[in-house]
């Protein structure tokens, strides 16, 4: 009993986090009907950068939020206007064979810098744990749970209280509604890649001291992604904190009593029964397609 | 005609003049093993790209995952050829069959998805298959993989077997790309890539269409992954599941130009040599594969989404435009042939209910687009639906016609329920429909428009040819009936918006109906073309077939259509001949949007 509450707490810590990273990509799909493959070789890019901020300079990982966050809405930013803006309206198909492209891109460059080393960042507090009564909570895992709470609160606030935010949500509910009452679509959808991909920022310096990474590790972290995403409801943000909380448990308790090498299946799992059985996920919503756009 | 088929022949001579050169090229240069290695990675490629090619350039469903299926062929035959004294390469077909098998398991379960879906179950199938190779180790020995015996032929021979082997798959790919092509299953797979729910209303059966065609995109690279592994003598899962060998497959294929059936090979051939640069002179190593790979995707992607062969058609095809006026559309109507099918013929007692709808709900989010409604369409009437926009009169075609399901209530076509029949068997029972804004298959010409309607599903249809014999005939009658067959072999999208309308019109027909929804058949067009769809409607009326009429020409309606219903709100308020309906004042009321309380409680049934 005492290791099972133990598993869930961890799971639970766990999917907070993923919480964070899958928030990006269900963004970006929500508005601009873009799968960004791309996304986990974003992380992983921000997962480097943190790793040379503390190398470097000694910079706290989790502090260091505070620059990789900007640092990657800018390169989100300009990979939108270089390239994903040129695809806008083209088909689906078309759309997630580019920012496949990206991601592979992204992977050989990183490989170019970095070289196909496992890394991981390790600040002093890493080692250590919280304990409460029998059960331990390691110090890493509770920093990185509550700083990505922070930064969904903040990533909620900013949809929600300003009229960036609303503006993005306008053009996710009905992107004509939103044009005829004067939002830009195009810098809408611009804004939200760039946001989408500076939550993959903030999420890169936590995975930096949760997990090993190399730049392969983008394929793992993009396949986890995408099982939480289709979960919750592709689109729909509070369906991906519902979703992440609910892997991040089903993997712990997997690697805890099936075994550690078979915990990533129940992604790809999850993916194929979810989208068999209840394709628009848990909060998404199955909207008429007939119309014409 | 003659030129036509001295290009023919030319063509013929071209290919085979090539198919020799490849036959001798070992035969020649038996020393030179690294060209003959190329060149069997060519074919290779060749062969997976012309399977992604059927999937994803045919039937338009994108798959990432397509490598899979070279590795489901590696590790089966390798498993087998462990157990079995015979050579690996007379076991290749178990390949084809394990990759067959699981895409007609992995198809019955994704092909109920449409769009995104499909890309990242290939991608999440890929990946399960890699970790299940990985960690199921007492069969596949996980990382260690499996290592094959060496071949054990006369080693003068050298790489010769496997070089021939993957050739004749090659040629064998090409092949089969071509048949299907050509064949009314082919034309199926296009018409779900242009326009799925469209393809469905017309009779193609889409669930089989598409399990098919992912069987038949996987049969050859399973076989070629048996070879291949043979040819490796080492199989691991990181390089057999491997997601860069799926980029390179959708590389090729989209090179050479994705949908059509040399693509793949040009592909390959402009693929394999470009790779095989990337490791001699710039290193090679991951990191520089995947960047190039990487950039090389996106540029096709951004600056040439069509593909070579497509582009340079498209130039071709241009040019000669150019040369040739278009020819004048056919201004006058010519008599009515027999058009309605004999089921209508027969049926033609006045009276009897064809389409009963009975508390039929539909919900999108919050909306409530069709809110109980209950009406009925006698057999053999021209019933006029009319309402405000916005009251359900299009969600309710999609609900008879199958292309959405309702929430609650029953349609019954014939005394038969169909709630539960898709969209195809619906056609197949005789019902038709057109649309408000038409959905021809834009790059299909005219006539194929018209001959790719299904009137019943057979297996050994798929087989038949997509144009041929009496379904030929048939459709230039339809489109003589509609007044467009001049314009037959144009592409439909080249059409105005009338001139479609009466396409449309033509293809419905081919189905033989007894029932049409019309979908504003006079929206958006001039009034020539309107007094002709009229014409027609009461020509095919006068024959059996029944018409519900979606319109808001007023006029027209009034004139064409007895009876008249009226929704308003999802629900139908109103049902009566044009003077009754003139002179409802509920009616008017529901047009102008005032007392709405009102009006429900005098017209509660």
């Amino acid at each position: 009993m005492r290791q099972l509450i133990q598993t869930v707490a961890l799971g639970l810590l766990a999917g907070g986090v993923y919480a964070l990273m899958a928030s990006g990509l269900t963004l970006i799909f929500g508005v601009m009907n873009i799968v960004n493959v791309a996304q986990g070789a974003f992380l992983i890019l921000s997962a480097l950068f943190t790793y040379e901020l503390w190398t470097r300079l000694g910079l706290d990982p989790i502090l260091s939020i505070a620059v990789t966050t900007p640092v990657m809405f800018l390169v989100g930013w300009v990979v939108y206007r270089l390239f994903v803006a040129r695809i806008r309206h083209a088909p689906a198909s078309m759309s997630v064979l580019l920012t496949f492209a990206l991601a592979i891109t992204l992977e050989g460059a990183m490989g170019l810098v970095w070289k196909n080393v496992y890394r991981s960042v390790t600040p002093r507090y890493f080692a250590s744990s919280f304990h409460a009564g029998s059960l331990f909570f390691p110090r890493a895992q509770v920093f990185a749970f509550l700083t990505a709470l922070v930064v969904l609160a903040i990533l909620y606030v900013l949809l929600t209280r300003t009229w960036t935010g609303r503006a993005i949500r306008a053009s996710s509910a009905n992107p004509q509604g939103a044009q005829l009452v004067g939002v830009s679509i195009g810098s809408v959808a611009a804004m939200t890649f760039a946001v989408g991909v500076a939550t993959a920022g903030a999420g890169g310096s936590l995975l930096s001291i949760l997990y090993t990474f190399f730049p392969a590790s983008h394929y793992q972290w993009i396949s986890r992604l995408l099982g939480i995403v289709v979960l919750g409801g592709m689109g729909s943000l509070p369906g991906a904190v519902i979703g992440a909380l609910m892997l991040g448990v089903a993997e712990t308790v997997t690697a805890t009593y099936i075994s550690i090498r078979w915990a990533v299946v129940v992604f790809y799992l999850v993916i194929l029964i979810v989208l068999l059985i209840r394709p628009q996920g848990l909060m998404g919503v199955r909207l008429r397609e007939d119309v014409a756009l | 005609m003659s030129a036509g088929r001295g290009k023919g022949l030319l063509r013929w001579a071209v290919l085979l003049a090539g198919l020799a050169l490849l036959v001798a090229f070992p035969l020649v240069r038996r020393e030179d093993a690294y060209h003959q290695t190329v060149l069997f990675l060519i074919f290779l490629f060749a062969v997976m790209s012309g399977g992604w090619n059927i999937i994803s350039g045919f039937t338009g469903y994108v798959s990432l995952g397509q490598s899979a299926f070279l590795g489901i062929g590696a590790y089966t035959v390798a498993l087998v050829a462990l157990h079995v004294h015979v050579s690996p390469l007379f076991l290749i077909p178990l390949g084809g069959l394990a990759a067959a098998a699981s895409a007609a398991v992995l198809g019955a379960v994704v092909m109920r998805t449409r769009g995104h879906s499909f890309v990242i179950i290939t991608i999440a199938f890929l990946f399960l298959m890699q970790t299940v190779a990985l960690n199921w180790r007492s069969v596949t020995h996980g990382s260690n993989g499996i290592t094959l015996p060496l071949p054990r032929w006369n080693t003068d021979l050298g790489n010769m077997p496997f070089y021939y082997v993957m050739l004749g798959l090659m040629v064998l790919s090409v092949a089969l790309s071509g048949w299907i092509r050509r064949t009314k299953f082919g034309m199926g797979l296009i018409a779900i890539r242009e326009d799925e729910d469209k393809a469905a209303v017309i009779g193609v059966r889409t669930s089989v269409y598409k399990v098919l065609a992912f069987v038949a995109s996987a049969v050859l690279i399973g076989i070629a992954g048996g070879v291949y592994g043979y040819f490796l003598t080492f199989i691991d899962p990181r390089g057999m599941f491997d997601i860069l060998m799926s980029v390179q497959i959708v590389l090729a294929a989209l090179l050479g130009g994705r949908g059509t059936i040399w693509g793949p090979v040009l592909g390959a051939f402009l693929l394999v040599p470009m790779n095989e640069i990337t490791n001699n002179y710039f290193g090679g190593s991951p990191g520089e594969r995947l960047f190039v790979f990487g950039l090389l995707l996106g540029a096709v992607v951004l600056f040439l989404p069509r593909g070579v062969i497509p582009t340079i058609r498209g130039w071709i095809d241009r040019i000669r435009e150019a040369r040739r006026p278009a020819p004048a559309p056919h201004p006058s109507a010519t008599a009515a042939s027999r058009t309605a099918g004999p089921g209508a013929a027969a049926a033609l007692e006045e009276g009897a209910p064809l389409l009963e709808v009975d508390g039929l709900i539909k919900r999108f989010g919050g909306v409530v687009a069709v809110d109980q409604c209950s009406l009925f369409v006698r057999r053999g009437s021209i019933t006029g639906l009319i309402g405000p926009n916005g009251s359900g009169k299009t969600t309710l075609f999609n609900l008879v016609s199958g292309m959405s399901r309702a929430d609650r209530g029953t349609v019954r076509f014939d005394s038969r329920s169909i709630d539960r029949s898709p969209a195809w068997d619906r056609a197949y029972l005789g019902i038709g429909r057109t649309f408000q804004i038409t959905r021809l298959f834009k790059h299909m010409s005219v006539l194929e428009n018209v001959v790719a309607p299904l009137g019943r599903f057979a297996w050994a249809q798929l087989g038949a040819d997509a144009v041929s014999g009496p379904e030929a005939r048939r459709a230039q009658e339809l489109l003589e009936f509609v007044g467009m067959l001049p314009l037959a072999d144009q592409p439909a999208g080249r059409l105005s918006f009338g001139q479609q309308k009466l396409v449309e019109l033509a293809q419905v027909l081919m189905l033989e109906p007894q029932l049409i929804l019309l979908d504003e058949p006079a929206g958006g067009i001039n009034p020539t073309l309107i007094q002709r769809i009229t014409e027609l409607i009461r020509e095919l009326n006068r024959q059996g077939v029944t018409f519900v009429v979606v319109e808001h020409n007023m006029p027209l309606v009034l004139n064409l259509c007895d009876p008249i219903l009226v929704l308003a709100r999802g629900r139908c308020i109103a049902r009566g001949s044009p003077e009754t309906i003139q002179g409802d004042p509920a009616v008017l009321d529901a047009y102008l949007g005032e007392g709405w309380g009102r009006v429900e409680e005098r017209l509660e049934v």
